[in-house]
């Protein structure tokens, strides 16, 4: 069967308006928020359940490959059609299906983006938790394959922690329900595993998420601090004191006086770190919880404490913290976002690490991230056009999730393994482990179809070799995290 | 005269060799019961009687052997409360390294030095282990109020049959590298493969805990009270609605209550106590302290040898019709309004009357597992959605192709 057969078969079964065939078209859908690039050979936009049915089940009659997308947001090449099929983009989909405040529960289609289900929670008192910092544009389904975190992960927990159930479409093209309405279904939690499984095992068409009730009192401070490591300190030291904020968020100087200039949010620019914490919940905790947190941010030696007074200040700080990334973009003509994790405790001498070989490399590198979860996002800016810049950029990058690997912890806290990281897998699993990772997609007999040569190594779904030998991508300038 | 069995017995480390009367499960006695020691020990342990085609049932405390079908064969008891030490715990990080063998009990004492806990409360008590705990997913009344155990592992150790030893996940508290296959054996009752170490992140204990009963005239209307308690956004840790004859399990009088926990900073106690009191007493009676151990006695009735305990999955607003349609069957009744899930203890209960209450309950989009009961009654309750079922068979096929963990747990053969 040709090309052509597969473009009608999609047309006849999706309509014509439906399905994206021509070059020119299919350009915008090469890439997600890295620069890697592959052509798919349609694209398709399903506005229900069984239209994704129906496309999965042509690809299986041309095999070939099903890769799914939300707003292409991912870091990691998750979305990028390695070697091409068919891209199944669900932003179609996006109506909130259901709401209901009395059970806490709101059941969406995978294209609501996540804002706009907190925006639809919040008159009825309530939230969706995970607030990943691309939350203005990126979408539920998405967030559900990486299994999303976000600055309030420390407190509230990764998109899995609030996923109820999901509909999947399987590699035979048939739909069902993982997990339910209520939590704690019988069985093996293939809800949970479906989470963060990145388009490899199904795509999804519906989530049943649980909501929680807004904060009585949400208290936002900054700590300002000489050093990283100093800041470091205090971050192990307000959690090992009995509180956990719902954020403990860091930006380093190279950060602070990228963003301070652009977007006017209050960082102090002589600042070596600073610290955006958060607690909340009934004021008097709060009082308490605030209360802790100050006395040790001081105890390690903040240089000064500032509490946000008004809702204004509290989204002013919070401003500078999400749209980071995207002022880096501004500042650098590339850069490149690094997602790695370490025990908490480790940060201080991480960080140095960090800083030491980005500077032997000789690279600028400005580091905001949620160093609650010790969860490190390391942006090293370089010029491509500079000879040599981005393989030397790519060389230290590895290095840095080798430092992340031997410190105790993991090559992604959040962005997760797509294609960029497959080759880092191998430093934290054995051949065992990988091979039962395999075996879960065999099982969910997606080991062929769904969204080949991702996560795992080598050897599950990926056709040919080229991928492996692929040039790593790089995130784009005004990228979000 | 050997057989595959007794070749096996004899090649088994003979200290760890268990009396198999100690082991019975629905009456029958394994071959074999063996406690290892060591992680290898369970994989050679496996490898071998996969090969040999024999059944292995792992367990802990044995608290929670009931749920799933009954089993079709049973020929070794592997008994994982051996390895039952902490293998890694790092206060200021928060995590901790355990062994499946230990129980929460152990577990709590020795994080309970450092202010932090694993906030898990399953039935029946704290005597389960922490394999059992995660392998059976058994909610409690923290459930929906602070983060549950299957929330917080962060890695785990599994041994497959084939006698490999698996590892998922890892130390670090925030986590997306690769599968979560510890997920996978969350709730998966030990059947495709032993859980043998687990990592979590832990939570600070909290200074201080009040429990509160109020009393109300019906079901219906300590369910209304409990959503009015539950949407003010109070530190609770349980809240619980009981039926009259709950009520007086826990030595309370023969009348629907609402049982409360607020869990946190004193003074926040303080404020958090004026509240209930408020809206409790704008409806009726206001709180009153719960009797001590009202918590504990609740977890343990689910644990009672008479009878069966069904576990509803249902939504909040669906709690007090639950509840009356349980207590129409004779039985005894709570609802956790925050997991939407109540428990049924019936003395008695028929499998037509399981029926209707599943039919009734599925209708509302939730779902319903008998916790424990009479062989007869769960080996022909579905233990599973059917939707599930044709993937929970391809993960069976594909991680334990002998049928070696537990076979039957699911359906006949599976």
């Amino acid at each position: 069967m040709t090309h052509e057969d597969l473009i009608r078969d999609l047309q006849d079964a999706l309509g014509d308006a439906h399905v994206l065939h021509l070059p020119e078209d299919l350009i915008a859908y090469e890439y997600d928020a890295t620069i890697e690039r592959a052509r798919p050979d349609a694209v398709v936009f399903p506005g229900s359940t069984a239209d994704v049915s129906a496309a999965v089940r042509i690809a299986n009659t041309h095999d070939v490959p099903v890769v799914p997308r939300g707003s292409g947001t991912g870091l990691a090449g998750g979305a990028v059609p390695v070697i091409g099929g068919v891209l199944v983009a669900m932003t179609r989909m996006r109506r909130i299906v259901e709401l209901n405040a009395a059970n806490r529960i709101a059941v969406v289609e995978p294209g609501v983006i996540n804002l706009d289900l907190q925006a639809a929670c919040e008159p009825h008192g309530l939230r969706y938790a995970p607030d990943p910092s691309s939350q203005r544009i990126c979408t539920i389904g998405g967030n559900v394959g990486t299994n999303a975190g976000g600055p309030h992960t420390l407190a509230h927990g990764s998109t899995v922690n609030h996923v109820l159930g999901v509909e999947v479409v399987l590699a035979d093209g048939t739909a069902t329900w993982l997990g339910g309405r209520q939590p704690d279904v019988p069985g093996p939690d293939l809800r949970g595993v479906f989470c963060g499984s990145e388009g490899t095992l199904g795509i999804v068409t519906q989530i049943c998420v649980a909501l929680t009730p807004l904060p009585h009192e949400v208290r936002t401070m900054l700590a300002i601090f000489d050093s990283v490591e100093v800041a470091s300190e205090a971050v192990s030291a307000i959690i090992s004191g009995g509180v956990v904020p719902v954020a403990v968020e860091m930006l380093d100087q190279e950060i602070i006086r990228i963003v301070e200039p652009q977007m006017h949010v209050g960082y102090p620019l002589d600042a070596g770190a600073v610290l955006l914490l958060e607690v909340e919940g009934l004021p008097e905790a709060v009082a308490t919880d605030a209360g802790r947190v100050v006395a040790a941010c001081e105890a390690a030696g903040a240089r000064e404490l500032r509490v946000a007074e008004s809702a204004e200040e509290r989204e002013g700080l919070w401003e500078g913290r999400k749209g980071g990334i995207g002022a880096i973009g501004a500042s650098s003509p590339n850069f490149y976002i690094l997602d790695g994790v370490v025990p908490r405790t480790r940060l201080p001498e991480v960080m140095s690490q960090v800083n030491a070989l980005s500077a032997e490399y000789g690279f600028r590198c400005a580091n905001i991230f949620h160093a609650g979860d010790g969860n490190l996002h390391p942006n090293i800016m370089f010029n491509e056009l500079d000879e040599g810049a981005t393989e030397r950029v790519l060389e230290l990058g590895g290095e840095i999730m080798r430092v992340c690997v031997e410190a105790g912890g993991s090559i992604t806290g959040e962005h997760g393994i797509g294609l960029e990281k497959r080759t880092y897998m191998e430093w934290i699993f054995d051949d065992d482990a990988l091979d039962a990772m395999g075996r879960l997609r065999l099982a969910f007999g997606a080991d062929e179809r769904f969204n080949p040569c991702k996560v795992l190594p080598t050897g599950h779904g990926c056709a040919s070799g080229h991928a492996a030998e692929m040039r790593q991508h790089l995130a784009a300038p005004g990228v979000y995290i | 005269m050997t057989s595959p069995t007794i070749d096996l017995r004899e090649a088994l480390p003979a200290e760890g060799r268990r009396a198999a009367a100690d082991y019975l499960i629905d009456g029958a006695a394994p071959q074999i019961a063996q406690q290892p020691r060591t992680r290898e020990e369970v994989g050679k342990l496996l490898a071998s009687a996969s090969e040999a085609g024999l059944a292995v049932v792992p367990q802990g405390s044995r608290t929670s052997l009931d749920l799933g079908r009954p089993v079709d064969r049973y020929d070794i008891a592997l008994d994982m409360r051996g390895l039952d030490g902490i293998v890694d715990y790092e206060p200021a990080d928060m995590t901790v390294q355990v062994q499946a063998g230990m129980t929460l009990r152990a577990l709590r004492s020795h994080l309970a030095e450092h202010g932090q806990y694993l906030p898990a409360d399953p039935p029946p008590g704290d005597d389960v282990t922490i394999g059992g705990l995660l392998a059976t997913a058994r909610p409690g009344a923290w459930r929906g109020h602070a983060p549950a155990a299957r929330d917080l592992v962060i890695g785990m150790e599994v041994a497959h049959p084939d006698g490999s030893l698996v590892r998922s996940g890892g130390r670090v508290v925030k986590n997306v590298s690769g599968y979560d296959l510890h997920r996978l054996h969350t709730g998966a009752l030990g059947t495709l493969g032993v859980i043998l170490e687990a990592s979590f992140k832990l939570v600070p204990l909290p200074p201080a805990t009040r429990s509160f009963a109020v009393r109300r005239g019906s079901v219906r209307d300590a369910a209304r009270l409990a959503t009015e308690l539950r949407d003010a956004a109070l530190p609770a840790r349980a809240l619980t609605v009981l039926a009259p004859e709950a009520a007086t399990s826990l030595g309370l009088p023969e009348h629907a209550h609402v049982l409360l926990e607020l869990a946190g900073y004193e003074s926040a106690l303080d404020a958090a106590t004026r509240r209930v009191v408020d809206i409790a007493e704008s409806s009726g009676v206001g709180p009153e302290e719960a009797p001590p151990g009202a918590w504990e006695r609740l977890r343990a009735v689910a644990a009672s040898p008479d009878g069966a305990v069904l576990r509803l999955g249902i939504p909040a607003t669906r709690i007090a019709a639950s509840i009356e349609a349980a207590r129409g069957l004779g039985a005894t009744a709570w609802g956790h309004v925050a997991a939407g899930s109540v428990m049924v203890h019936a003395p008695s209960i028929d499998v037509t009357a399981v029926r209707v209450l599943r039919r009734n309950v599925e209708a509302e989009g939730g779902f319903l597992v008998v916790e424990s009961g009479p062989p007869a009654l769960r080996a022909v309750v579905d233990p599973l959605g059917s939707a599930t079922r044709a993937l929970v068979g391809a993960l069976k096929r594909q991680f334990d192709p002998n049928g070696t963990l537990s076979p039957g747990r699911w359906e006949v053969g599976l």
